[in-house]
């Protein structure tokens, strides 16, 4: 690595007019995660006539801080309203949304702000030191290890749900099904499209996510609008305590590097990131049980992979002109716009643009934690408002995000459509996130496994002769075969050596 | 209180309107209207069928940005992708043939399209009417740079090829079955989801080769990390002028994607005309032609006429030789 262009990239980082695109960028980012349904990618792709006139690094770090603002934004209404806006903070919106039943809505944001703060700067200061090494592993993984990769996240999403098992794998076998809608991704032949190019693309993941959990959380609170609320929230405390501090940095810790590595792979990263690091929490938790009823941890592991995820998932595009998502793929218009092509030779062509923008980040998460505590007060008293009120405003604003994602209409009846069958779901005991989470993962798994047998043309034996999808092989035969196994025989000899311990006696 | 007299006044005067507005409709269809010697008198809506940040996309942007002052107005770009464009070309003929909305459309909608699917309700270039025509962007087929294959010769004689594509119905998909159906090379398609997954697949060597869009392969051929084997042009690549064409070397197959802008047939001819003329002094811009060469592509410009011609002889091209090489575009696995 060149030390000397690193420095002069803080230079350009710190310039005033850059610093100002800077808080520009991640204050919109912020905002636009807030609201339900408008994403980073569909703002970036309204704002890229702005930016025509910019600098190229002034733009790129202005809609940088667009990308990596709505990571913290979107943590906001998962915990107030349980309402994720990214697949990636599904799992955050589980325990968060628990804790501020819970009253503790305040602390649950501002260690999520933490963990984002320490997650995301974990992550750049990695990509500065390794990015171009790190290149080769998004080229590692080929279909057959998405393939393999899905089907672990598809085990984990089993481990999310704190109600009954039956129901989570029903749930997320209704989200495996969804997954199918659209174009076969091979073949071309419409399914379940009902003969309309509407559906021929599938179904956005935004739309599932608004509808199950938006729309179909709206209407069963209304239904419950007369009784008194669960819990009423305090609205004091925006800092967190010593001991939630205490209970959640190792959860930041591991769920940073965990990130940072998931982060780097195109397609799905970022969602697979948050689910492992939501299960490393689970697994090695003194007490499991307290998992989706408002675990910290639950919140501070899932936030700090996906920060970290949103920022390494930079490397692909940087290092190897490959747009890891859809916010990604503006990223790389926005440069193409300005005459400059990410890729392999961006980082000796321009060496200002890649430093400027790495280092810009350092000073982006800094003002996203400084913007979030005096904002999470303020967010917070959002729960303050009736139901009745805050419920047609929450509608007004998903339709409008959900109409921006492909300016389509259709869009707004299919919210319609996935709300109601939320509805019935909560009625019924039913669990959003398995179903959602088993959507994103299910056409991954499908497309993927697909490609992988006509590359091995029909041998599925390949899949464990590679090396990397072998080693996935054995973490998924390990952690869902034998984990569970060996601790169903030592919860047998344990009880049974209790039982002649009584005997003894 | 004089707010309502005005008012009124008003409501008499919306109530007078309707045996206008028929006769005006009237003179519309005549031909002959004053209004549209005037047009546009507000911002004309460029439709992008894609998403955000795809070569349609950048391409419409950059010129949209350089029609806005032969046309006087601005025009601002919405996205309204899916089904290869299909969605947005539907939601455009649903509307108002009135020149206010114009959109981008591809080649590949109409002479790749229907030989996937049989759609009857698939748009047809008949319902539209070209105002301009854009851009020409080639294929190139590209191996590993440690690949084995040092030419399409050594390629053609493997024992089995897996060959990524951009998806089901894409000049990608098309250029490389075709190559690989018309030479009898036992070979396996791999479709992908888009450009990008399909540039990661052959970097991680998880394909031995793959036909792609020059934007999406240069940068790699410039670093070293891709060999161009053919272009699927008429003629060489300004871009890679020591690689052959595919028809050079004896395969007779012409594939490329094409790029033009499109509004309903039925848009009165006045509006037809100041829209075309304001994007031939639109592709004429320094700062388009440096966006074109920024992104390897190359310029078609034909009137509409020529370009609908070149759309019905293509899809015949395509139809025929698809079924002489015998090769299946996503009909069985």
């Amino acid at each position: 690595m060149d030390f000397s262009s690193v420095l002069s990239g803080f230079a350009v980082a710190f310039e005033w007019q850059n610093i100002l695109f800077c808080l520009l960028g991640v204050t919109v980012g912020m905002l636009i995660g807030v609201l339900p349904g408008l994403g980073p990618a569909a703002t970036i792709a309204i704002l890229l006539p702005i930016t025509y006139n910019l600098e190229p690094t002034a733009a790129v770090i202005m809609l940088a801080g667009i990308f990596y603002g709505a990571q913290y934004g979107g943590t906001i209404t998962s915990v107030l309203l349980r309402l994720p806006g990214e697949a990636s903070t599904v799992v955050t919106a589980l325990d968060g949304h628990a804790l501020a039943r819970r009253g503790q809505a305040g602390p649950a944001l501002g260690i999520a702000a933490i963990a984002s703060f320490i997650g995301g700067t974990a992550s750049i200061i990695l990509l500065s030191f390794i990015a171009p090494a790190l290149a080769g592993v998004a080229l590692a993984f080929g279909p057959a290890e998405y393939t393999v990769l899905a089907l672990i996240g598809i085990f984990l999403v089993g481990t999310l749900g704190n109600g009954s098992i039956i129901k989570s794998a029903a749930a997320a076998s209704a989200g495996l099904l969804l997954a199918v809608v659209g174009l076969d991704p091979l073949l071309g032949t419409p399914r379940f499209t009902f003969g309309t190019d509407q559906l021929a693309d599938g179904i956005d993941f935004t739309i599932v996510a608004m509808g199950l959990f938006g729309v179909g959380e709206i209407l069963y609170n209304l239904e419950h609008r007369d009784r008194p609320q669960t819990a009423v929230p305090s609205f004091g405390r925006a800092i967190p305590g010593r001991l939630h501090w205490l209970q959640s940095r190792l959860a930041i810790l591991r769920g940073s590097v965990t990130g940072f590595v998931l982060g780097i792979l195109p397609g799905g990263g970022a969602t697979m990131a948050s689910l492992v690091a939501y299960a490393v929490e689970k697994r090695s938790a003194k007490d499991p049980s307290r998992f989706g009823k408002g675990a910290i941890e639950g919140v501070a592991g899932p936030e700090s992979a996906n920060n970290a995820a949103a920022t390494s998932s930079f490397i692909p595009l940087l290092t190897l002109g490959i747009p890891a998502n859809a916010t990604m793929a503006v990223l790389f218009g926005a440069l193409m716009l300005q005459g400059i092509t990410p890729g392999p030779g961006l980082m000796s062509d321009h060496p200002d643009v890649f430093w400027g923008v790495v280092n810009s980040m350092y000073l982006g998460n800094l003002l996203l934690l400084v913007l979030s505590i005096p904002l999470i007060g303020l967010f917070v008293r959002m729960l303050k408002v009736r139901p009745g009120v805050l419920a047609p405003i929450t509608i007004v604003i998903t339709m409008i995000g959900t109409y921006s994602i492909r300016n389509n209409a259709f869009d707004m009846l299919l919210v319609i459509g996935l709300g109601l069958l939320g509805y019935g779901m909560r009625k019924l005991g039913f669990e959003p996130g398995p179903f959602v989470l088993a959507f994103v993962l299910g056409s991954l798994l499908e497309a993927s496994f697909r490609r992988s047998m006509r590359i091995f043309g029909g041998d599925v034996s390949e899949f464990v002769q590679r090396p990397v999808s072998g080693t996935l092989v054995a973490i998924l035969v390990l952690t869902v075969v034998v984990v569970p196994l060996l601790r169903k025989v030592r919860t047998r000899q344990t009880a049974n050596a209790e039982e002649e311990g009584v005997r003894a006696d | 209180m004089q707010h309502p007299l005005p008012r009124r006044g008003l409501l008499a005067g919306l109530a007078a309107v309707p045996p206008l507005v028929a006769l005006s409709a009237c003179q519309v269809q005549g031909g002959a209207d004053e209004a549209n010697a005037t047009f546009p008198t507000r911002a004309v809506d460029f439709w992008v069928p894609f998403d955000a940040g795809g070569s349609g996309d950048l391409i419409s942007r950059a010129v949209a940005k350089a029609a806005e002052e032969p046309l006087g107005e601005s025009l601002p770009v919405t996205n309204k992708p899916g089904a290869n464009g299909a969605v947005g070309l539907k939601e455009l003929l649903a509307g108002k043939a009135d020149g206010y909305t114009i959109s981008l459309a591809v080649k590949s909608l109409f002479a790749i399209g229907p030989l996937i699917v049989d759609d009857p309700d698939a748009v047809v270039i008949e319902d539209l009417r070209i105002i301009t025509t854009l851009t020409n962007e080639g294929y190139v087929l590209v191996v590993h740079a440690d690949s084995p294959y040092q030419t399409l010769a050594d390629l053609l004689a493997a024992d089995q090829v897996n060959y990524g594509t951009t998806g089901v119905g894409t000049g990608s998909q098309l250029s490389a079955g075709l190559l690989f159906g018309l030479a009898q090379v036992p070979a396996t398609d791999v479709p992908f989801d888009g450009g990008g997954p399909t540039v990661t697949a052959l970097l991680g060597q998880d394909i031995d080769a793959a036909s792609l869009s020059l934007a999406e392969t240069m940068p790699h051929i410039e670093a070293g990390d891709m060999r161009p084997l053919c272009v699927f042009s008429e003629e060489r690549s300004v871009y890679l002028n020591d690689v052959p064409t595919a028809v050079e070397s004896g395969h007779d197959i012409l594939v490329d994607q094409r790029r033009f802008i499109v509004v309903p047939a039925d848009t009165p001819d006045e509006v037809v005309g100041v829209l075309t003329l304001a994007f031939e002094e639109a592709r004429e811009g320094s700062e388009y032609g440096q966006f074109l060469q920024d992104n390897f592509m190359e310029r078609w410009e034909v009137d509409g006429i020529e370009a609908e011609l070149h759309l019905a002889e293509a899809t015949q091209q395509f139809a025929d030789q698809i079924e002489a090489s015998g090769v299946e575009l996503g009909t069985a696995e």
